[in-house]
């Protein structure tokens, strides 16, 4: 029992130091994403950029918005 | 745009990785070493992979750059059971195999909630988003593991020479990759010199392992500092 205890309080550490480090590093950050695997060319990411059709407004027009209705 | 350098790095990247995996395979450390080779192998079939992707559809296109991120997660995951045979292999003595191996799921099931937790509220791409944020957390989780297996090379004396290169070049790759990182969002008009250092990073990583396979056999150990005379 000792042992798996000792495993989850590492894991936990480990975790918990990795996010830490992950939260200095991306101070000041642009939501940009690390990419650490492989020489292959770089893309922008997926929602900074991205090309998926953009849905339209919910509203439509430019007209004055009237009051709700009760 | 992808310039003659970015074609060079990427091929020479893709050739090293494919040598890393025939060096294993000609020396012997194939099965001992088995996913090191694992994640270099899944690296030369991915850039393949990114290969068609982006002559068919181009560098902004969406299908490479989901492509690029769904296969930079799975490549990330591949990098942590790589070093999770890393870890059996310097605590195989230890008789602890049981113990790691409940440690290491625990690490990864815990960043797999940590990230659902952070990426829960998204309304839009809330997979990819996922993806992309498993990718980041198992990343930051593989340096620090990097450099908690370094601090326990140098508590147990380790002196086999190839597990000391391979774990130390794979500390300096996620270090040049995260500080690379943090710099970047730190001076980002120098965002072109960031841009290549990683894709440098990626190059270094296969030399380093081919230089650990074919240089030194696995019995080959440090050599002991000469001991001090002091004087009486």
């Amino acid at each position: 029992m000792s042992r798996i205890s000792s495993a989850i309080v590492l894991a936990m550490l480990v975790l918990t130091g990795a996010m830490g480090l992950k939260t200095v590093v991306t101070t000041h950050g642009d939501s940009s994403v690390l990419v650490a695997n492989g020489t292959a060319p770089i893309p922008p990411t997926p929602w900074k950029n991205g090309t998926a059709p953009i849905p339209p407004t919910p509203w439509n027009g430019t007209a004055p918005i009237p009051p709700t209705p009760w | 745009m992808v310039g003659p350098f970015g074609y060079t790095i990427w091929l020479l990247g893709a050739l090293l990785e494919a040598t890393v995996v025939v060096c294993s395979v000609f020396r012997g450390p194939l099965r001992r070493y088995f996913t090191l080779n694992l994640y270099m192998a899944v690296s030369v079939l991915v850039n393949a992979g990114r290969y068609w992707v982006f002559t068919r559809h181009g560098l902004m296109s969406s299908e490479y750059i989901y492509f690029y991120y769904y296969s930079d997660a799975i490549l990330t995951i591949c990098l942590y059971f790589a070093l999770m045979g890393l870890y059996a292999i310097v605590f195989e003595e230890l008789g602890v195999a049981m113990r790691l191996r409940v440690f290491m799921m625990l690490l990864l099931i815990g960043t797999t909630l940590f990230s659902y937790s952070v990426v829960h509220q998204s309304e839009t791409r809330m997979l990819t988003r996922y993806i992309v944020e498993i990718s980041q957390n198992l990343y930051f989780v593989g340096l620090i593991l990097t450099y908690v297996l370094w601090a326990a090379l140098l508590k147990l004396r380790e002196s086999r020479v190839r597990v000391i290169q391979i774990v130390l070049s794979l500390g300096m790759y996620f270090s040049i990759n995260a500080g690379t990182y943090a710099l970047r969002n730190q001076y980002p008009h120098l965002r072109m010199v960031w841009g290549y250092v990683p894709l440098v990073a990626g190059v270094f990583l296969p030399i380093a392992w081919i230089y650990a396979f074919m240089k030194f056999d696995d019995e080959a150990r440090l050599a002991p500092a000469r001991l001090a005379a002091v004087p009486r």
